[in-house]
C-alpha cells in the first residue's frame, strides 16, 4: 500500500454542489460597453451618483491591463463573451418568503441553507443571493429591532442611499486594480450590512451566494460598515454548479470599522473547482480589504478556500485608528488543477497597531498554492506588532507549495516576525494512528485538521463544525 | 500618462549602457569573446528598472549617477603598484593577490601545490557555465562584468590548499569601473578558503563576477568582504554549482557603498550537497545595500543553512530577497532560512522576502524574518548590571554582526572585519 | 503463567517477510497462549523488530509466505487498525510526532474505535476524561500531557510511558512491546515495566522485544526466544536470558553455522 498515492485518492471527492436549478432567468446579452453599464443601472432604478461611478470606473477599467504577477496560469478571458445581469424571473423581491419560487427555496435547501420560517438556523440571519440578484433576507425585522441593517446592496442603494454614496469605494477604489474596475462598473448584487453606533449585533450574519448560469459572470459588492462601538460577525458561503466552462467571479467586500467598533468576517469558499482535468470551475478574482479607520477597532478575516479553478484573494486590512487590529486566518485546499494565490496585506499606519496571520495551505493533486502577504509598517506605525505564521502541508509529490511573504518596515519601534514552514502526511505518523484503530480516512483528516486547528477555533462556533466537516468531505473518497 | 513616464525611464536606461559602451575600447585579448557578448546584451537590455520584479525595491539612482562617459575600466589598479601602501601585512599562511580586472595576478607569483592556473582552452570551456548553471548569465550586472573585464583568474584546485587565497581589489580613483571575473574549479575532494577583499571609495563601480565549480566531497568557502565609501557602488554575482557531497560556505560583510548588490546563486546539481549562506549588510546615511540570493536544489538529500542580517540605520535602505526551489526531484531537502534585521532610525528602511517554491512533499523547509530595533530585554538586562545604554546598544549589535563574522576564514582577521562595521559612522 | 489449556492467542507459522524487497524473516514460528509473557531478544539486525512491525500490518513490509492466526482466523488479511480494534497492540520503539493533533482527542477516537469492536458504547469527552485520568496513574503521567499534541516535543521516557498509556486504554488481547526499554533511566523502566505488570491478566498475552536482559530483571517472561537471521533460533525459560546475558551473543553465530550448514 503506497500511502501517498491513497492519500492522494482521498483528496478526489466529487463535488456535492454541482446540480443546475432549471429555472427561467432573465439575461441581457453577451459583452461589456458602455450601453451595458447604463442597463444594469437602469434595471436597478439606481440614482444619478451610482451610474456616474459605474460608469467612471468603466472608463478607468478599459485603460488597464490585467494583472500578471500572481503564480497563476489560464487561458485569456473574453470580456466580451460574458453576460453581466442574470436573474431569476420575479421582477420584484418578495414581501413574504411563501412567495418566492419554491424552486429557488429548494435550491438553498439542497445547499443546506433552508430559508423558511420552519427551518431556518436559529441564531443566523441570511442573505441568499442567486446569480446577480439578492432572493430573500431572513430576521430582517429583528435586526431592525436593534437598528441593524441586512439587506441586499440593491435595497440598501433604494433605502440608504446617502450610506452607500459616502462608503462605497472609500475603502477599495474602483481604481485598485483590474478586477474592481471591472466589479464598480458592473456589480449586480451583494450585501449590505450596517451596525449603528454602540450596538452589537444580535446574531451572526450570512450571506449565500450560489452561481447558477453557466455563461454568467458573478460581480457581487459588499459593504459592511460598523459605527462608533459597534461589532459583527458575518459569514459568507458559496457554491455553484458544474460547467466544463470557466465562470469569472471578480467581487468587491469593503469593511469599515470606526472607534472601538469590530468586524468579523468569515468565508467558506467552495465554489466549483473545475474537474481533475482542470476544465471547468470558477475564476475567483476578488479583492476583500478592511479599513480600521477608528482607534481600538479591530477587523478579522477567517477563510477556508477549498474550491474555485483558480483563486486570486488578498483579504487585507489598513490599520490607520490607534491601537488597531487586524488580523487573518486562512486555511486554502488546493487539489486536481487548482491553482490557489493567496494571503493578505497588513498595513499599518496608525500608531500601537497589531497584526496577526495564520495561513495554512494544503496542496494535493497537480495544484499549485501559493502564499503571498505584504506586511508594511509605515513611518508613523510606532510601537506596531505584526506575528505572521505560514505553514504548508504537500499531499503526493506533484502538488506546489510557494511562500512569497513581503515584509516592508519603515519604523524602528515596531516588531515584525515571521515564521514559515512544510510538512506532509508521513507514513509513519498515519501508521501510528492506524495502529491505534484509527482508520486511514479518520487519521487523514485527523491530522489536516490539526494542522488547521488555529484557524477554525477562529470561526463562529456554528460554522466551525461545518468547515471541518467540508474539508473532510473534500478528503474522503474510496481508500485503495 | 503611466506609459509615457515608462518610455522616459526607458530612454534614460538605455542612454546610460550606450554611453558607457562608447568609449570602450575595441573588445580583444583573451576575453574578446566574453566582452562582445557582453556589450550586445547591454545595448539589447537597458539597465534594471523597479518595474521588474527583481529590482523592485532596488532604486538604481547611485549608479546612474556615475557618470558614464567617464568610468573607465582600463585605469591602472592603484593597490598592485603599491601593495604596501598602507595595507594590512597578509595574515601568515594567506596568498594575497591583487586583481584589477585587467592584468595577470599570477604574474611573478607562486602557486601553491594544488592550485594551477587554468589553461586557456580549459578556461574557455568552463567560463560562463556556472552562470548558466545558476541561470543568471543574462543579468544586466553579469553582463557589465562580462562587456568590460579583459581578464579572469582561473584557477583549478586538485587538493587540499592550507593557504587561505586572499583576493583583493580596489577601485579607489574616480570614474574607475573595476570588473572583477574568478573562477574556481574545485575538483574531487579538493578544499579551498577564498577571502575576497572589496574596497570602494569615490565616484567608483566594483564589478564581481565569481563562479565556481565544487566536485564530489570538495570544500569552498568563501568569504566576501565587501567595503565602501561616498558614492562607490558595487554589484557582485556569485555563481556555484555543486556536486553531491561537497559544502559550499558563503560569508559576506558589506559596508558603505551608496549602492551595493549581491547576489548569491546555488545549484545542487544532484542534491546531497550543503550549502550555507551567511550575510551581514549595512545600510547607513542613505545606501542602499541588496541581497538577492537564489539556491536551487536539482536532486534529493540537499541542505541549506541561511542566515541574512542587515542593520539599516539614518536613511538607510535594505533589501533581501531569498528564493529557494524545491522541485519534483528534490525530496528529502532540508532548508533553512532565517532573516533578521535591525532597524535602527525612523527613516531607515527594511524590505525583505523570503521566496520558498517548493514541489516535493518529503521536505523540511522553513523560514523565518524579524524586523525590530535592538531587543528592550536585552538591552535593560545588561543595563542592570551596570552598563551604560550607549556600551549595551554597542555590545548587542557586537553580538549581531559577530554571528556573521566569525565564519569568515582566518586570514581575515588582517582587516579588522568587526572594527570596519562596528565604527561609528 | 503457562497453562497449556489457556487459548491460543497467536499463532505464527513459517513467516517469512521483505521490506524493500529485501528478505528479513526468514521463517518464523511462534506461539503465544493467553497469560503468557514472551520475550523475543536478539542483536540488531536479528528480525526482531521487523517482527512486530509486520504483526501491526506495517504498509512498508511484505509478508512472502507463512501465515500469522489471531485467536484462530487470519491476522495478514486486516489493515492496522482492524487488527488494533480488536485487540492487537505494538508499542513503538520510536513512538512518532504528529504536530496539530492533540493527544486527548487521538485517545479518545483511539479507544473509542476498540470499544466499538467490543460492543461496549462510546464515550463523550467527559466520559473519556474520567477514564483517561484514572489510566494516567497507570503510567504516573501528569494530565498536561494530554493537552499537548501526540508525542511533540516529549522526552523519550514521556513517550514511552504515553505508548503504556495507550495500552491501558485500549486493553490490548496481545500486547507487542517494541525495545520499549531503550533510551529510558531507571526510574522510567521501573514506571514503564510497573504498568506492563498492572495490565497482565490471564486472558491476554505480552510479547517483549528487547535487547538487554535488564527489562526482564522487572518484567518476569515465560518464554524466551532468541532470534538472529530472521528466524528464532532458541526456545528457552527465563534462564536463556540469563545464560544470553553471561555468555553474550556469539554463540548464538556458532549455531547459525551449524545451521547454515544443515
Amino acid at each position: 500500500m503506497s500511502t501517498t498515492s491513497t492519500v492522494s485518492d482521498l483528496v478526489s471527492k466529487p463535488y456535492q454542489y454541482g446540480f443546475v436549478t432549471d429555472i427561467e432567468t432573465e439575461k441581457i446579452d453577451k459583452g461589456l460597453s458602455e450601453d451595458v453599464v447604463r442597463l444594469i443601472s437602469a434595471k436597478k432604478n439606481e440614482p444619478a451618483f451610482l451610474l456616474a461611478f459605474r460608469l467612471k470606473a468603466f472608463r478607468q477599467w478599459l485603460r488597464m491591463e490585467e494583472p500578471q504577477w500572481a503564480a497563476v496560469n489560464h487561458p485569456e478571458i473574453d470580456y466580451q463573451n460574458i453576460i453581466y445581469y442574470a436573474a431569476p424571473k420575479q421582477q420584484e423581491k418578495k414581501a413574504s418568503l411563501d412567495e418566492v419560487d419554491p424552486k429557488l427555496l429548494e435550491t438553498f435547501e439542497k445547499l443546506g441553507i433552508p430559508l423558511s420560517e420552519q427551518k431556518r438556523l436559529s441564531n443566523v440571519a441570511v442573505d441568499a443571493v442567486f446569480d446577480s440578484v439578492s432572493i430573500a433576507t431572513t430576521y430582517r425585522e429583528k435586526l431592525a429591532e436593534h437598528g441593524v441593517v441586512f439587506c441586499s446592496i440593491s435595497e440598501a442603494v433604494k433605502d440608504h442611499p446617502e450610506l452607500i454614496e459616502r462608503y462605497l469605494g472609500s475603502v477599495v477604489p474602483a481604481s485598485d486594480n483590474y478586477f474592481t474596475a471591472l466589479n464598480s462598473a458592473v456589480f449586480s448584487d451583494g450585501s449590505f450590512v450596517f451596525i449603528p453606533k454602540g450596538v452589537e449585533c444580535p446574531m451572526e450574519l450570512s450571506t449565500y451566494f450560489r452561481i447558477n448560469s453557466g455563461d454568467t459572470g458573478q460581480f457581487e459588492r459588499t459593504l459592511i460598515i460598523a459605527e462608533e462601538g459597534a461589532s459583527v460577525s458575518y459569514l459568507e458561503g458559496c457554491t455553484a454548479p458544474m460547467f466544463d466552462t470557466n465562470q469569472l467571479h471578480a467581487a468587491v467586500v469593503e469593511l469599515v470599522a470606526l472607534d472601538d467598533a469590530s468586524i468579523k468576517y468569515s468565508t467558506v469558499q467552495n465554489w466549483y473547482a473545475g474537474d481533475e482535468s482542470g476544465k471547468g470551475g470558477i475564476y475567483n478574482f476578488v479583492t476583500k480589504r478592511g479599513h480600521c479607520r477608528g482607534d481600538r477597532s479591530k477587523i478579522s478575516w477567517t477563510q477556508v478556500e477549498t474550491g474555485s479553478a483558480i483563486t486570486w484573494k488578498y483579504p487585507s486590512c489598513v490599520l490607520q485608528g490607534a491601537d488597531s487590529v487586524g488580523e487573518f486566518y486562512s486555511v486554502a485546499l488546493t487539489n486536481n488543477r487548482q491553482q490557489a494565490d493567496t494571503g493578505t496585506k497588513m498595513i499599518h499606519v496608525g500608531p500601537r497597531t497589531r497584526s496577526t496571520i495564520v495561513s495554512k495551505g494544503i496542496s494535493a493533486g497537480h495544484s499549485s498554492n501559493s502564499y503571498r502577504g505584504l506586511v508594511q509598517i509605515g513611518p508613523k506605525a510606532v510601537g506596531a506588532k505584526n506575528y505572521s505564521q505560514c505553514d504548508s502541508m504537500l499531499i503526493g509529490d506533484q502538488a506546489a507549495a510557494n511562500t512569497y511573504p513581503y515584509i516592508r518596515s519603515q519604523q524602528p519601534e515596531s516588531t515584525v516576525e515571521h515564521e514559515a514552514s512544510t510538512c506532509r502526511i508521513s507514513a509513519d505518523q498515519l501508521f501510528y494512528l492506524q495502529s491505534r484503530g484509527i482508520g486511514f480516512e479518520e487519521a487523514v483528516s485527523m491530522m489536516v485538521s490539526g494542522f488547521c486547528r488555529d484557524v477554525f477555533n477562529q470561526l463562529p462556533m456554528e460554522f466551525a463544525a461545518e468547515a471541518d466537516k467540508l474539508l473532510a468531505l473534500k478528503l474522503e473518497g474510496s481508500v485503495g | 500618462m503611466v506609459v509615457s513616464s515608462r518610455l522616459a525611464d526607458r530612454a534614460v536606461n538605455d542612454a546610460w549602457a550606450r554611453r558607457l559602451l562608447s568609449h570602450l575600447p575595441v573588445p580583444s585579448g583573451e576575453l574578446e569573446a566574453v566582452q562582445v557578448r557582453g556589450r550586445e546584451a547591454l545595448i539589447r537590455q537597458s539597465l534594471p528598472s523597479r518595474r521588474q520584479e527583481d529590482w523592485r525595491f532596488t532604486d538604481l539612482t547611485p549608479l546612474k549617477a556615475l557618470d558614464p562617459l567617464s568610468l573607465n575600466p582600463l585605469t591602472a589598479a592603484v593597490g598592485s603598484s603599491l601593495p604596501s601602501a598602507g595595507w594590512p601585512a597578509p595574515a601568515p599562511g594567506s596568498l594575497r593577490l591583487w586583481l584589477d580586472g585587467r592584468s595577470d595576478p599570477l604574474a611573478g607569483q607562486t602557486l601553491p601545490p594544488g592550485l594551477s592556473r587554468l589553461s586557456s582552452d580549459d578556461l574557455h570551456q568552463a567560463l560562463g557555465r556556472s552562470l548558466a548553471g545558476c541561470d543568471c548569465e543574462q543579468h544586466w550586472p553579469v553582463e557589465l562584468n562580462q562587456a568590460t573585464v579583459s581578464h579572469c583568474l582561473a584557477l583549478r584546485v586538485s587538493g587540499v590548499i592550507a593557504e587561505t587565497l586572499e583576493l583583493v581589489c580596489v577601485a579607489d580613483a574616480q570614474h574607475t569601473l573595476r570588473p572583477v571575473r574568478v573562477l574556481l574549479l574545485l575538483e574531487e575532494k579538493a578544499s579551498l578558503e577564498v577571502l575576497q577583499v572589496q574596497l570602494g571609495s569615490g565616484a567608483s563601480l566594483s564589478s564581481l563576477v565569481v563562479e565556481a565549480q565544487l566536485g564530489r566531497q570538495a570544500h569552498l568557502l568563501h568569504g566576501l568582504l565587501a567595503l565602501g565609501e561616498a558614492e562607490a557602488c558595487f554589484l557582485g554575482h556569485l555563481a556555484v554549482e555543486q556536486a553531491s557531497e561537497s559544502r559550499f560556505r558563503s560569508v559576506m560583510a558589506s559596508r558603505g557603498w551608496a549602492l551595493s548588490r549581491f547576489e548569491p546563486r546555488i545549484t545542487q546539481r544532484d542534491g546531497a550537497a550543503h550549502t550555507e549562506l551567511k550575510a551581514l549588510q549595512l545600510a547607513e546615511r542613505d545606501q542602499l545595500a541588496d541581497t538577492h540570493s537564489q539556491v536551487r536544489f536539482l536532486g534529493p538529500d540537499g541542505a541549506l543553512e541561511q542566515l541574512h542580517k542587515a542593520i539599516a540605520a539614518d536613511q538607510g535602505h535594505s533589501v533581501f530577497n531569498g528564493a529557494v526551489a524545491v522541485p519534483r526531484q528534490a525530496q528529502r531537502t532540508n532548508a533553512n532560512q532565517l532573516s533578521r534585521n535591525l532597524l535602527l532610525s525612523d527613516q531607515a528602511r527594511i524590505d525583505t522576502k523570503p521566496q520558498l517554491e517548493i514541489v516535493a512533499d518529503d521536505v523540511r523547509c522553513t523560514h523565518g524574518a524579524t524586523v525590530s530595533r535592538l531587543q528592550a530585554d536585552q538591552l535593560f538586562y545588561l543595563q542592570s548590571r551596570g552598563i551604560d545604554a550607549a556600551t549595551a546598544s554597542r555590545l548587542l549589535r557586537r553580538g549581531f554582526c559577530q554571528e556573521v563574522l566569525r565564519d569568515f576564514p582566518a586570514a581575515a582577521a588582517v582587516w579588522n572585519p568587526l572594527q570596519r562595521l562596528m565604527v561609528e559612522a | 503463567m503457562i497453562r497449556p489449556d489457556a487459548d491460543l492467542l497467536l499463532d505464527i507459522v513459517d513467516l517469512h517477510a521483505t521490506v524493500a524487497d529485501q528478505p528479513i524473516l526468514k521463517g518464523v514460528n511462534l506461539s503465544i497462549r493467553a497469560g503468557e509473557i514472551h520475550a523475543v531478544m536478539g542483536r540488531n539486525g536479528s528480525g526482531k523488530s521487523t517482527l512486530s512491525k509486520v504483526l501491526a500490518g506495517h504498509p512498508a513490509y511484505s509478508v512472502t509466505a507463512g501465515s500469522v492466526r489471531y485467536r484462530g482466523s487470519d491476522l495478514l488479511d486486516l489493515d492496522p487498525e482492524q487488527r488494533a480494534r480488536i485487540g492487537l497492540f505494538l508499542g513503538f520503539q520510536y513512538p512518532v510526532e504528529i504536530p496539530g493533533v492533540s493527544n486527548l482527542e487521538f485517545l479518545r477516537v483511539a479507544t473509542n474505535a476498540r470499544r466499538g469492536e467490543l460492543g461496549k458504547e462510546e464515550l463523550d469527552t467527559f466520559a473519556f476524561e474520567d477514564v483517561v485520568r484514572d489510566r494516567l496513574k497507570v503510567v504516573q503521567m501528569d494530565a498536561a500531557f494530554l493537552e499537548r499534541s501526540v508525542n511533540e516535543g516529549f522526552s523519550g521516557g514521556e513517550k514511552k510511558r504515553n505508548e503504556i498509556l495507550q495500552m491501558a486504554l485500549l486493553e490490548p488481547v496481545v500486547a507487542i512491546l517494541d525495545e520499549t526499554d531503550s533510551g529510558l533511566d531507571i526510574d522510567a523502566l521501573r514506571i514503564v515495566a510497573g504498568g506492563v505488570n498492572q495490565l497482565a491478566t490471564p486472558d491476554n498475552a505480552t510479547l517483549l522485544i528487547t535487547h538487554y536482559q535488564r527489562l526482564l530483571d522487572v518484567i518476569t517472561p515465560d518464554f524466551v526466544h532468541v532470534m538472529a537471521a530472521g528466524r528464532i533460533l532458541r526456545t528457552g525459560g527465563k534462564e536463556l536470558a540469563l545464560e544470553l546475558e553471561e555468555r553474550g551473543y556469539d554463540w548464538v553465530d556458532q549455531e547459525l553455522a551449524v545451521l547454515e550448514v544443515a
